[in-house]
């Protein structure tokens, strides 16, 4: 209830103004009732009065545009708050995703949190919406409507209202039983769905092992199952309006057989008469809504108990309350027996040591799994540490505000990934543009005469609805990403793994003509990358094996060699 | 290529006299089943509109008597007593409430059976359709065919047979009673007729777009929210939570705003329509009252008069909503259609069609090939695999590799130059032929849902278990037996539980089953950890045993120990020769094996 609570608050108004329309819509609509009766009563004693009909017809075409008028306010009032609410919800969820903590992220399931933010926030508006308008509705109308019934013959009304439990009864059990269905159903259908991609994935293998009438004898019964669980939803589902149509003509049904023999023995008017049946027919939403919206009402508190709980998550990663107050970052980088692992016993690294002065390069290498990217991801705290400390310019990164320390830092993650949108939006990632940073960046990461090969130069769009850019167009778009804004730390993972050779060194030596000013740590297995690095880290099994410059290095670690004579190799006869 | 926002928006002719032709075979077979829904329909809708009648009979003949002799004439029958006549609406109401049930179950299991038999029609035919229309089109776009535009394909023949069959016939049966009662009345109100198509024609259109809008903006709200998900990490180190934010929150106002629009025309929309109602009321009781003085009305029939308007403006709230239904069923129809006008992979073979119940050697003499008559892909391709023998192709992606092996398989056709099984042009072989002794093993391990031994031999292939078992310990997967259950592990989607290692030796236990005369290796140990390469490298080995074998690799140590070694770049053969042979030659392969092996 308290995420939805504000946004009660914020729109009270509407709902009030709302609410009230509703109110008089459904006071307007119980009196034309009244006048149909008191025209047929004047009709039924044989009397008749120009005017007074006049007046009656003019009042119900009056009293229609009222109504109209109302009836546009309480829709556009009560359907935009909860939109509202949806829009509410959604931004909070939005906002709350981009602070969760990689720990975290790497435990759910992507599609889970793409639920929440779909079907749930939908039962929440259908609930928030539907499920205030029916309360108002069954509340005011139904009880109004059953006032005046009563008021006119309390035994007639008594009688109608025999079947009306019943059908509450049956909404209720029956839409119930209708979802219920619906998710066997919906779930057989997935299956099917998954059956059909995987077919068309193998379709080769399909064709080669001349497996086409099987796969299609499987497919043929999916989908049988599919239909048979089908069939049992529609069976409610065409249970269900019959239903409540023979329980409301049941209620017709006593009005006429007692309502008709009370007019004969002159105990109600053939008018009342009349303008019970009207009732009886404006009774009858309310009460088939009142089993439907139990059923609304409850999915959707589920739903919200489940953003709830998502939006209870705390990052593992957050900023401490009183964070050390830095001007600057001058870009000194300490390891003190720092150890890492994502499951908990499982170790990635362990007791890692080392020192890094501002403005100096570190190049890091060693083989896949070596905790190359673990260690580097701790820098910008994308993960915690699970033992030691890091600290930058001597204090602890933990007691660092979150987004000073990474406004900080120029941080390249190794899978390139680009945003749908324009290489220019994905470069300078929603910051302001310094143009001619921007020409600089885009000669140095190589990526002049790329853009302008495209439609659009740097308005050329990329991602689901733009172009399918190549791993290395992605990658020399992402490093620019990277180095656009100044930042005194620079770390770069594996930033020119598939950048063809001569591009890769071009990119190299230009970064290292370039003036960074800034503490700059590179993971790559090319040793051009490497080479001009004041200190390089050699890992090996979640530790540093050896660490030195690369002339050091050519000697003392058997890694590194190899890795240098194979590209010296490359270079002479590659490409 | 046509994207699938604007083919899912495009508008359709509502009686796209094609598509009907086309879908009518798969309709023809329950054709009867439709009759008879819609005369089922028919039925329940004379029920409905008889309702008010009785009760105006009611009204007249008992209630309120006009003139002297109490009771009414129902289908020739006299009913003289009021209780009798109850007992008979009793009837009445139970009747139409079995017909009711009867008539939505049947029109549901109509529906639904057109749709399997249209489903399962599409999938086979798909599954024939050659494989250059999987390589042209998005899976995830196949996909939708069979399983999103086909569920559409329901709709129509249940909302829309209702909206047609019930709905506009109810309307239409409204006003015929209405005129049979009062014509002048009747003509009063059907001059309400005109306002009413006019708004709803001119709403549906307006909400067309609406809808349109909030669907797209949805769309691109949970795009949005996957991308943050999958760009978490650069979200959060470049500090741009707020910008993605702002992002967001403005994608989401749009939304909101186009909702907020939607609402707008519906307050206007059903408010409109509920005064139209609210006036007819007023027509009836002012027309009505002239009728009942004149005695040209009686009381009963001006009370039906009031309860046929609320009937008749029933169904007004939904026509919109079922117009556009009808629309997204036709787009999905046509779409349907498009992939059923695709023709199956057909192979035309000349008059001196030959069998072959064995493939023993394969030759390849001066192949062309291009996929799209534009830019070659193969060029002057030349080899000969003899019996037992084993050829390794090696190259750069884009080289050609796969696409020798396309053409073996008879994947694709439509190249220059001659191919031989046998020392036969395979232009004279039936495909199936070919297939049926050939084994493919590919880079991303194909494996179904479904137990192990269905993946091997899919049911309806006749298999003992002694075979599968052994099949499958010939191809290094005793690992099922020891850690899983053997033949009846179950397979989820992706392949789990098993790892890429253990899928791809799956894999090879199927060919081995299978007992093929050729087998292709495609990149099958690409991205595998060092470990499972060497077994599957090991079930390999076994499997290439007295078979003609084909292994594509980019690694060179993978096709050391064929008899035939072909280096392919930019389209063409380089090198080709044994292992040795290219060694010593010193030239492309030779420097590439050095750089491997550093």
């Amino acid at each position: 209830m308290k995420l939805i609570y504000p946004y009660f608050r914020k729109n009270f108004y509407k709902i009030l103004v709302g609410i009230l329309c509703m109110i008089i819509v459904d006071a307007l609509q119980l009196v034309i009732p009244q006048i149909i009766k008191n025209a047929i009563d004047t009709l039924s004693t044989g009397s008749f009065d120009n005017k007074i009909l006049i007046f009656q017809c003019g009042y119900i075409v009056f009293l229609g545009l009222f109504m109209a008028v109302f009836r546009y306010g309480w829709r556009n009032l009560l359907m935009t708050s909860a939109r509202n609410v949806e829009q509410g919800i959604r931004d909070d969820l939005f906002k709350h995703i981009l602070s969760l903590d990689m720990a975290y992220l790497d435990k759910v399931k992507t599609g889970d949190i793409m639920a929440h933010a779909t079907s749930d926030i939908n039962h929440i508006r259908m609930a928030f919406g539907f499920g205030l308008i029916v309360i108002v509705d069954t509340i005011l109308l139904g009880g109004a409507t059953l006032a005046i019934m009563i008021w006119t013959h309390p035994k007639l009304t008594a009688l109608a209202m025999i079947p009306m439990p019943f059908l509450i009864l049956a909404t209720r059990i029956l839409g119930k039983k209708m979802h219920a269905f619906h998710k066997t159903a919906q779930e057989s259908f997935s299956q099917l769905t998954e059956l059909v991609r995987e077919s068309f994935f193998g379709i080769r293998i399909i064709k080669v092992f001349n497996f086409e009438s099987i796969i299609s004898n499987k497919v043929e019964d999916a989908s049988t199952d599919y239909f048979k669980k089908n069939l049992k939803r529609a069976f409610v589902t065409a249970l269900i309006k019959p239903l409540l149509v023979f329980f409301l003509n049941l209620s017709t049904l006593v009005v006429i057989f007692y309502g008709g023999f009370l007019v004969m023995k002159r105990v109600i008017t053939p008018g009342e008469l009349v303008a019970f049946f009207q009732y009886l027919g404006i009774l009858a939403w309310p009460v088939i809504a009142l089993g439907w919206m139990t059923n609304l009402f409850q999915r959707g508190m589920a739903s919200l108990k489940r953003i709830n709980t998502l939006l209870d998550s705390m990052p593992g990663v957050s900023s401490p309350e009183n964070p050390n107050i830095l001007s600057k970052i001058k870009g000194n980088i300490g390891f003190k027996n720092v150890g890492f692992g994502y499951d908990k016993g499982k170790a990635i690294l362990s007791n890692i040591n080392f020192k890094i002065n501002p403005g100096s390069s570190i190049g890091i290498s060693g083989p896949p799994g070596s905790g190359k990217s673990s260690l580097i991801q701790l820098i910008p705290r994308l993960y915690n540490t699970t033992a030691g400390k890091i600290t930058i310019d001597g204090f602890d990164l933990n007691t660092l505000d979150l987004d000073f320390l990474r406004g900080n830092i120029a941080f390249m993650p190794q899978e390139s990934f680009l945003f749908s949108g324009t290489i220019k939006e994905n470069i300078l990632m929603g910051k302001n543009v310094d143009k001619e940073r921007l020409d600089q960046i885009i000669q140095v990461c190589c990526l002049k005469d790329t853009l302008e090969k495209m439609p659009d130069g740097l308005d050329t769009l990329v991602g689901e609805r733009g172009i399918t850019l190549s791993g290395g167009q992605k990658q020399r778009i992402a490093l620019a990403r990277t180095l656009m804004h100044q930042k005194p730390i620079i770390i770069l993972d594996d930033p020119i793994s598939q950048v063809d050779t001569h591009t890769a060194s071009k990119i190299i030596s230009q970064l290292n003509q370039m003036n960074l000013n800034a503490t700059f740590i590179i993971i790559s297995h090319r040793i051009s990358a490497l080479a001009s690095c004041n200190t390089i880290f050699i890992m090996k099994n979640g530790g540093i094996n050896h660490s030195g410059t690369h002339e050091n290095l050519i000697q003392t670690d058997r890694f590194y060699k190899e890795s240098y004579q194979v590209q010296q190799y490359e270079e002479r006869y590659g490409d | 290529m046509e994207t699938d926002m604007n083919l899912q928006e495009k508008e359709i002719r509502l009686a796209d006299f094609n598509v009907v032709k086309k879908l009518w075979p798969f309709i023809r077979p329950f054709a009867w089943m439709l009759i008879l829904s819609t005369f089922l329909v028919t039925l329940v809708t004379c029920f409905e509109l008889l309702m008010p009648l009785f009760i105006q009979k009611a009204f007249d003949g008992f209630i309120v008597p006009v003139g002297l002799e109490k009771g009414i004439q129902i289908l020739g029958f006299k009913i003289e007593s009021f209780k009798t006549f109850c007992m008979f609406f009793s009837m009445f109401i139970l009747t139409s409430f079995v017909i009711d049930f009867f008539q939505s179950l049947f029109m549901e299991y109509t529906g639904q059976k057109i749709i399997l038999n249209l489903r399962c029609t599409l999938f086979s035919h798909m599954t024939f359709l050659p494989v250059a229309f999987y390589d042209k089109n998005s899976s995830g776009r196949l996909v939708s065919r069979v399983a999103g535009d086909v569920e559409n394909m329901n709709e129509m023949f249940t909302s829309v047979l209702i909206f047609i069959f019930k709905d506009l016939m109810m309307m239409a049966g409204i006003l015929l009673i209405l005129y049979f009662i009062d014509i002048k009345l009747a003509f009063y109100l059907t001059l309400l007729v005109p306002f009413i198509v006019i708004s709803i024609v001119l709403f549906s259109k307006i909400l067309r777009n609406a809808f349109r809008t909030i669907r797209q903006k949805l769309a691109e709200i949970n795009h949005s929210f996957s991308e943050a998900l999958t760009g978490i990490k650069i979200i959060q180190t470049t500090a741009s939570q707020n910008s993605f934010l702002q992002r967001f929150k403005d994608l989401n106002f749009e939304h909101f705003t186009a909702a907020v629009f939607q609402i707008k025309i519906f307050s206007i929309f059903m408010p409109f329509i509920g005064f139209l109602g609210v006036l007819s009321v007023a027509i009836i009781i002012w027309g009505g009252s002239f009728g009942v003085v004149e005695k040209s009305l009686t009381l009963g029939e001006l009370v039906a008069f009031l309860t046929y308007m609320k009937l008749f403006f029933r169904p007004l709230r939904e026509l919109s909503e079922k117009f556009n239904l009808l629309q997204s069923a036709m787009a999905s129809a046509e779409r349907i259609v498009n992939v059923l006008n695709n023709d199956k992979a057909k192979q035309r073979i000349s008059k001196t069609r030959q069998r072959i119940d064995k493939i023993s050697s394969i030759t390849f003499d001066q192949v062309n090939f291009s996929y799209d008559q534009k830019t070659m892909v193969l060029k002057n391709i030349s080899f000969h695999l003899g019996k037992g023998e084993s050829i390794g192709i090696v190259g750069q992606t884009g080289s050609g590799k796969s696409s020798i092996i396309n053409l073996i398989t008879g994947f694709y056709k439509a190249y220059d130059g001659n191919i031989f099984i046998n020392h036969i042009n395979t232009n004279s072989i039936n495909i199936k032929d070919i297939r049926n002794k050939t084994a493919l093993v590919m880079q991303d391990p194909v494996l179904f849902s479904g137990t192990i031994r269905e993946n091997i031999a899919p049911s309806g292939m006749d298999m003992d278990n002694a075979r599968l078992e052994k099949a499958l310990h010939n191809g290094n997967c005793d690992f099922l037996f020891e850690t899983f259950s053997g033949l009846d592990t179950m397979i989820k989607e992706g392949g789990r539980p098993l790892s890429s290692g253990q899928k791809q030796l799956v894999c090879i236990a199927r060919a081995f089953a299978f007992n093929p005369d050729l087998i292709i290796f495609d990149e099958a140990t690409s991205y595998m950890d060092s470990q499972s390469e060497q077994k599957v490298h090991d079930a390999m080995n076994k499997l290439m045993k007295g078979r003609l074998s084909i292994i594509i690799a980019h690694r060179l140590s993978t096709v050391r120990n064929c008899d035939t070694i072909l280096l392919l770049r930019d389209k063409k053969i380089r090198e080709q020769g044994s292992h040795r042979k290219l060694v010593r030659l010193k030239g492309e392969y030779y420097h590439l094996l050095k750089k491997e092996r550093i």
